[in-house]
């Protein structure tokens, strides 16, 4: 287990760094300047070319290597070594002005938001999106689960047929569709919460339960096609045989097997939901990660793009490893 | 053991869940009792809040709120007349190339501390340096020398970067005060004396006021900023940092203070203490949350969280207009007789009894919708470009029925362009009679034609129209081309393509025909016209005409107010009649949504300049907040355009009475 968890910390930077090379190739090839005013006007091309030295933005391989240096840390360190920071620190004193330290891994300035540093966006908004992700997940479990093992009980009743359409609704039905419903029967129908607000935790139960429907409909479908397998199992018999309570067998019994198609689609699901939504967050105004993910490249901002790749990369190779250590934990069998 | 787990984990993953959640949404500014006197939901998220680098609409609107220029425009007043601000009074010398701009003494920054004209000095070689260098660096060339300076500047760090071999603390600071040293001798910029501005220009610049009131040339607290912008020892650069534009950093002159500003969520005004002016300020606090979505943000406006949505996109906004002219005929007589009265458009609302459907508003603006047609005698490609004979041009422009376009397409009160710069916007430039562009006549446009060796469009190439996704293009594009199709024979293909690549097409001149629009900047003809100068770095048709060119320059020469609108008058005619590069397709509108028995401070204007600053509260939490908007005179023989609603009536819907503009 510990080596398991070793060697997969021991690939991530690897990972990250072709994750990292691929997406500055294709966000490279993203035609257009970054710099780009709006409506189309364009500055002249000595100052097009004063912004783009700015930011190392006039070559391919420089913004490689520079982006690389300062955001793994690497020029920090140099620059202790060297003492370079030492005499920056310096020559500010002794102009009487303060010296601004460069942070660790400095993911530098984001193109589109002028006054925001890649950094202070992904830390404001990955916050956010985590805790309406994680409401949202633990919802669409809840429901999900109940929903499949209701289904899986009776096959083909009644029942079985209310939650498989309500789970066909919520995969087929898209976010800007069941969230702008929902909009209009709670907030401009009932007037219960409000619109363009976040102030109380209340405000983020509708967008939670948008985020929440697509994942539970999926949840829902795996925990019935692992039930129905599981409840014809010998054992499950046998169970029953020995006079265990129906809902025992369910729940106790059929369900732990049942349940692992279901831990092993929560990693990825779990990053996806995490990170946020860019459709849940525009239609609920949340200052989330996920409008980053389309805004950014529309916006050619090439480090808010590598910036919340990176992260939602991250965060996917860490929750796989994660499903894969209780995977293991749970069912002993898989080595 | 696997029950325990789960229960671990779901109780571990809502309790982190619930946590975040009461740490994300504590002290949300817009909760309960601390309503803002003004909630509003701005075009888009202010991008940033340094005067001398912006260059979207958002931030101009709330940068006019903070800071304070030396002059503003009366944006209630149909003639949009420029006024004292910062500065209390100026002069102009005989030549108009010396402006000397006297400063308030009373004019505070809001910490307290006096706005002095070295503030506008160096807020002003921000501009112009290439360090820190914004969309509008180009209005600063005017200045005399500036346009040398920062060619000196740039050639300077491209030699120290040259120089390379690591940092070199004590040559990035020498080359920075020579670069201070330089500014200070030879641009000519000069303080005076702590409250007197000198600035002497390259040229005479007929639009120089209307600069003095545009926010790229605003004062900002350099000292606040100073720190934050060092040289840097590896490049040279001045590396800045934009701290001190967050709160409480962010030092202002303006009528408002930044309390708050966080990313995506939220930005909070209030009012500034130490504001030269505090009876013009009319609300306390003004709140801007962050809502991007079309249809989020008119439910955030019904259901009363919001009081100004300065943009309506959705579709269905045709609809409320629709809902308003039929409010209108309800209140017919009352109507009628505001309208005589030359009230002015929100005024004429406030007069009629309150009612959800009057809520959405609809005015002129300063920008213009057209085709862009490729002047250059080859395509990329290396062809011929049938598009260079101008009777082409001048057939393809007669040919577009705009009327459909403007009343079953956009539908939300545009008026059909035939010129570039919108007819009424500026009060010194009345073109009605001069310049009146093409209209529609088919016939004519296929006489064209034959003149030009393609009778019925035979021996046209296919015709391609390049436009952006999003917005509707295609909708005008479908139309236009069934126009070209039926009325000339020529064959049309749509060419649909992302923005960024129709903005690169457009640069690289690799199209025939494309959809643009441009919105001035300032007060002049020239903020249209010069996009039409064979050296401008906007002109995307590739249009060179010496003709154009030298009306263009005499005008630049002219220093009579009159004899220069008559020259540009002509320039313009020659694009819009003559030459078409380009082929005006309609005016835009600005929809938004406010209730104006609520909020004052909304400008009507053409122009459409808001400024945040301005905005008052009728009733509600202040309760005294009735601003003075003394009714407005756009009476029909006044000499200024009046100030109109794009939603009106049909003119036989007002009769039986008299029409305004005719006596009764």
């Amino acid at each position: 287990m510990i080596r398991l968890i070793a060697s997969r910390l021991a690939q991530l930077p690897l990972i990250v760094l072709v994750i990292y090379t691929v997406t500055l190739f294709l966000s490279w090839q993203i035609p257009g300047s970054p710099l780009d005013a709006p409506e189309g006007k364009r500055p002249p091309p000595e100052v097009i070319a004063a912004m783009e030295a700015q930011y190392n933005l006039d070559s391919f391989g420089t913004f490689y290597f520079s982006y690389l240096d300062n955001a793994s840390g690497l020029r920090w360190v140099r620059e202790k070594l060297e003492g370079t920071a030492a005499m920056e620190r310096a020559a500010a004193q002794e102009t009487g002005r303060p010296y601004i330290e460069r942070s660790i891994f400095d993911l530098g300035p984001s193109l589109q938001y002028d006054n925001w540093r890649t950094v202070e966006i992904i830390s404001g908004s990955l916050p956010v999106s985590v805790a309406i992700g994680a409401l949202g997940l633990a919802f669409a479990v809840f429901i999900g689960v109940l929903a499949g093992v209701v289904g899986a009980a009776r096959p083909g009743s009644l029942a079985d047929g209310l939650t498989f359409s309500i789970a066909l609704i919520g995969v087929s039905l898209p976010s800007f569709v069941s969230g702008t419903l929902l909009l209009l029967i709670f907030p401009v129908m009932l007037g219960w919460g409000a619109i363009g607000r976040l102030a109380t935790p209340l405000d983020l139960l509708l967008p939670a339960v948008t985020l929440s429907l697509p994942f539970a409909a999926y949840i829902a479908r795996l925990t019935r096609m692992g039930m129905i397998e599981a409840l014809s199992a010998d054992y499950v018999r046998t169970a029953r045989a020995k006079g265990c309570s129906p809902s025992r067998v369910l729940f106790a019994h059929a369900l732990k097997n049942a349940g692992l198609p279901v831990l092993s689609y929560l990693g990825p699901a779990a990053a996806l939901a995490l990170t946020g939504s860019f459709v849940v967050e525009r239609l609920f105004s949340i200052p989330g990660l996920g409008q980053h993910f389309v805004g950014a490249v529309l916006a050619k901002d090439l480090f808010l793009i590598i910036g919340v790749v990176m992260v939602f990369s991250t965060m996917l190779i860490v929750l796989n490893l994660v499903v894969d250590v209780l995977y293991r934990w749970i069912d002993p069998r898989i080595s | 053991m696997y029950k325990a787990i789960a229960i671990l984990v779901l109780t571990l993953v809502l309790g982190a869940a619930m946590v975040m959640a009461l740490g994300i949404t504590g002290g949300g500014a817009a909760s309960g009792a601390g309503r803002a006197d003004i909630v509003l939901i701005n075009r888009g998220d202010v991008n940033t809040l340094d005067v001398q680098r912006m260059s979207w609409l958002q931030d101009f609107r709330v940068a006019s709120a903070l800071y304070e220029g030396l002059l503003s425009a009366d944006r209630f007043g149909s003639s949009f007349e420029l006024r004292p601000a910062l500065a209390e009074s100026w002069t102009v010398s005989a030549d108009g190339l010396t402006y000397v701009f006297k400063l308030r003494s009373t004019a505070k920054w809001s910490n307290g501390e006096a706005v002095t004209a070295e503030h506008l000095r160096l807020s002003w070689r921000r501009a112009m340096l290439p360090d820190i260098v914004g969309d509008y660096a180009t209005l600063f060339r005017l200045i005399d020398g500036a346009a040398a300076f920062y060619t000196w500047r740039e050639e300077q760090l491209k030699a120290f970067a040259a120089a390379g071999g690591g940092p070199r603390f004590a040559e990035a600071s020498a080359l920075w005060q020579e670069t201070v040293r330089r500014y200070d001798e030879t641009v000519g910029v000069r303080a005076i004396d702590a409250l007197t501005l000198e600035v002497k220009l390259r040229r005479p610049v007929a639009y120089f006021l209307e600069l003095m009131a545009f926010e790229a040339f605003f004062p900002i607290y350099t000292p606040a900023a100073e720190p934050y912008e060092q040289p840097d020892a590896t490049s040279g650069r001045i590396s800045f940092s934009t701290a001190w534009t967050r709160p409480p950093q962010l030092i202002s002159n303006g009528r408002f203070k930044l309390e708050k500003w966080r990313f995506r969520r939220d930005m909070l005004l209030v009012a500034n203490p130490h504001y030269w002016n505090q009876s013009d300020i009319h609300a306390r606090s003004i709140l801007l949350p962050s809502v991007n979505d079309p249809n989020a943000q008119v439910m955030a406006y019904t259901t009363g969280t919001v009081d100004w949505l300065t943009d309506v996109v959705p579709d269905y906004r045709a609809e409320m207009i629709a809902a308003k002219r039929q409010f209108y005929r309800e209140n017919l007589e009352a109507y009628r007789t505001l309208l005589q009265q030359g009230l002015d458009p929100v005024e004429i609302d406030r007069h009629l009894p309150p009612d959800p459907r009057a809520h959405i508003h609809v005015f002129p603006t300063f920008g213009t919708y057209w085709y862009n047609i490729n002047c250059q005698p080859l395509l990329p490609d290396g062809t011929p470009n049938a598009m260079v004979d101008r009777r082409v041009r001048q057939a393809l422009a007669l040919a577009i029925d705009k009327k459909y376009i403007v009343e079953q397409i956009r539908r939300s009160g545009e008026s059909i362009a035939s010129t570039m710069v919108p007819p009424g916007s500026l009060g010194t430039y009345d073109t009605k009679a001069t310049v009146r562009g093409l209209g529609s006549d088919v016939a004519r446009a296929r006489q064209l034609l034959v003149e030009a060796g393609y009778p019925g469009g035979a021996g046209l190439p296919v015709l391609e129209i390049l436009f952006n996704r999003d917005g509707g293009h295609d909708l005008i594009a479908q139309a236009v081309s069934r126009d070209w199709q039926e009325n000339l024979g020529v064959s049309v293909r749509l060419v649909q393509k992302d923005t960024k690549i129709v903005g690169k097409d457009l640069q690289n001149k690799n199209y025939v025909i494309s959809r643009a629009g441009w919105f001035g900047d300032y007060g002049d003809p020239t903020t249209f016209l010069d996009l039409n100068r064979s050296d401008d770095n906007n002109n995307d048709r590739g249009y060179n005409s010496p003709e154009f060119d030298a009306l263009m320059h005499a005008a630049d020469a002219e220093l009579n107010v009159e004899a220069r609108m008559a020259l540009l008058a002509q320039a313009e005619k020659l694009i819009v009649e003559v030459d078409l590069p380009l082929i005006p397709i309609f005016h835009y509108t600005s929809t938004m949504l406010f209730d104006a028995h609520k909020v004052s401070g909304v400008s009507p204007h053409p122009r459409q300049r808001q400024d945040f600053g301005l905005l008052g509260r009728i009733e509600g939490p202040k309760g005294d907040g009735v601003r003075a908007l003394t009714p407005r005179s756009v009476l029909p023989n006044a000499a200024a355009p009046a100030l109109r609603s794009a939603i009106t009536l049909d003119a036989t819907e007002l009769l039986p009475h008299a029409l305004p503009g005719t006596k009764p």
